[in-house]
């Protein structure tokens, strides 16, 4: 049944609205004044200039960076390994495990935050890229669990039969047989993982020292102390990073579909 | 133990130590550090109470006006041309993929009393004064709204698009009217994806701690920044971690009637992962 007009006519203002805040943040980046202005009355890029020459800013990037690559990882291993116990395993239930795997995503971070502080300032952690990637691990630990183990699960289980038939060993089979089918949906899972930390601000916030902060730890810090189109450039930069990382996702999912097709 | 519970066991022991010990660390702590008292001083102190209140009714009022939002939105990107589905796809993910600190940072911008809205109203001369559009319970709900919208059109559209057009046809067919045929058919067929996306909002939305505090007024907190206001400037770890067990058990308390419902996976968006092994044959 096709849409009525007045359907049509809703969902465009409403896709406005969608876009307009990051359409703002984009235009005001390339003001030439000291303030937000919106529409652009003098455009430059001296915002970006200023960014781009600032040792600060570029130390944060490389931290955000970092981590989020750092954090993607752990989560890519982990993430996978809890899949495997979920979908095959014997010695738990597996509505357990699901739960525990899932978890990060669906309690609120402030309550990660604080008890990861509380557990890291006890050990002395913190203030450095492994503590925090650590950290970011655990809110990107779901994303990977739940790609992977949709995938793990659809597998056809009898050409796993067929190379334990044919000699191989359990961990042989799992890293030539299982893991290469599964690697699509563990990327699309660590991807999202990188992007869950790469605009992570409260775990982040209360693992930061004066020496190590993560681009949206120093954006919202500025956030709080007045609007600057200096914010607006980096929010730009940070959003258009996390638009790649999507574009990435996409080619992905699309090429993982396009071979079940083939298959099927 | 079989391998696959072994090969389990590392992301377990990983995910146990990083996020399982600091949630019984938080539990053990909101009753020791200095005592139960805290968990009185949340239920009798009128400014814990009011932020637990002002949280839930702030989020149940975004989950509601989120929905009446995305179910058209999802609805066009199911049923319209390529051409439509693919720009209000591109639109939507466009925001969803913008950083909420970005985001809210636009909201900011825009509803300033020097901002983009007042500006606009003022170089017309509608207004003299600018209105109050920020630092109050509007802006929060206009922020957050703006947040959470995407993840209910995602959920909302994910089992639209698996209705078969077919039966609204024969419904057709068989003399219903349109909108007959939308409320008897395809609308009971969505509920499940609508739960889901109410679920999976409401839930986000008690935790959300950006875009209040940015765009909220003073006296107005909702439970996320209390909690990180307890420990970063009261130093009071142990009433923070009293009200994170208030708000687990709340959140967990609606996951477990959620659940008796709506899988799980349907929830988190991926729904492959409530079915039993290989339901998909």
């Amino acid at each position: 049944m096709r849409p009525s007009k007045f359907t049509i006519a809703f969902g465009i203002l409403l896709a406005i609205f969608l876009v307009a805040p990051t359409i703002i943040v984009t235009v005001t980046s390339f003001s030439a004044g000291e303030i937000i202005q919106f529409p652009l009355k003098e455009a430059s890029l001296r915002w970006y200039e200023e960014i781009l020459t600032d040792r600060g800013w570029l130390q944060a990037f490389g931290n955000s960076l970092l981590v989020g690559l750092f954090a993607a990882l752990l989560a890519a291993v982990f993430g996978v390994s809890i899949a495997f116990m979920a979908a095959r395993g014997t010695a738990v239930p597996r509505r357990l495990i699901v739960n525990a795997g899932i978890g990060p995503i669906l309690i609120p971070v402030v309550v990660i935050a604080i008890g990861i502080y509380m557990v890291f300032s006890r050990l002395g952690l913190g203030g450095d890229v492994p503590s925090l990637a650590i950290a970011h691990s655990v809110i990107g630990i779901p994303f990977v669990f739940i790609n992977s183990l949709a995938a793990f699960a659809a597998l056809e289980e009898n050409v796993e039969d067929a190379a334990l038939a044919c000699g191989a060993s359990r961990a042989v089979t799992l890293f030539r047989i299982v893991l290469p089918q599964i690697a699509p949906s563990v990327l699309v899972g660590s991807l999202l993982a990188f992007g869950s930390s790469w605009d992570e601000v409260i775990v982040a916030q209360f693992l930061n020292t004066p020496g190590f902060r993560t681009i949206p730890v120093v954006i919202w810090g500025q956030m709080r102390e007045g609007i600057q189109p200096s914010t607006a450039a980096v929010g730009t930069l940070l959003t258009l990073i996390s638009m790649v990382v999507f574009i990435v996702i996409a080619l992905v999912n699309l090429n993982r579909g396009r071979r079940r097709q083939g298959v099927a | 133990m079989n391998f696959w519970t072994l090969a389990g066991l590392p992301g377990i022991v990983f995910l146990g130590a990083v996020f399982g010990i600091p949630l019984v660390l938080i539990v053990i702590r909101s009753f020791t550090d200095p005592g139960p008292e805290n968990y009185l001083e949340i239920f009798t102190n009128e400014r814990y109470l009011g932020s637990i209140l002002r949280t839930v009714g702030m989020s149940l009022t975004v989950t509601l006006v989120c929905l009446v939002l995305a179910y058209p939105y999802a609805y066009l990107m199911a049923r319209s041309s390529t051409f439509v589905k693919l720009l209000l796809g591109a639109m939507l993910l466009t925001s969803y993929w913008t950083s909420s600190l970005v985001r809210t940072f636009a909201w900011g911008a825009i509803l300033n009393n020097t901002g983009i809205i007042n500006q606009f109203l003022q170089d017309l001369g509608v207004i003299d004064q600018p209105l109050p559009l920020i630092r109050n319970m509007f802006a929060v709900f206009v922020g957050m709204t703006h947040v959470l919208l995407p993840y209910a059109v995602l959920a909302i559209y994910a089992t639209l698009r698996t209705i078969d057009v077919d039966l609204e046809r024969a419904a057709l067919g068989m003399g219903a009217r349109p909108v007959k045929a939308f409320w008897r058919i395809t609308f009971p067929l969505s509920l499940p994806g609508v739960a889901a996306g109410a679920i999976l909002v409401f839930v986000i939305g008690l935790g959300f701690y950006l875009t209040p505090m940015y765009l909220g007024g003073p006296g107005q907190e909702l439970v996320s920044e209390m909690v990180a206001r307890e420990v970063q400037d009261f130093l009071r770890p142990g009433r923070a971690a009293a009200l994170s067990v208030v708000l687990l058990v709340f959140v967990g308390l609606i996951l477990v009637i959620a659940t008796r419902f709506v899988g799980l996976g349907a929830i988190v968006g991926n729904a492959a992962i409530d079915g039993r092994k290989n339901a998909a044959k």
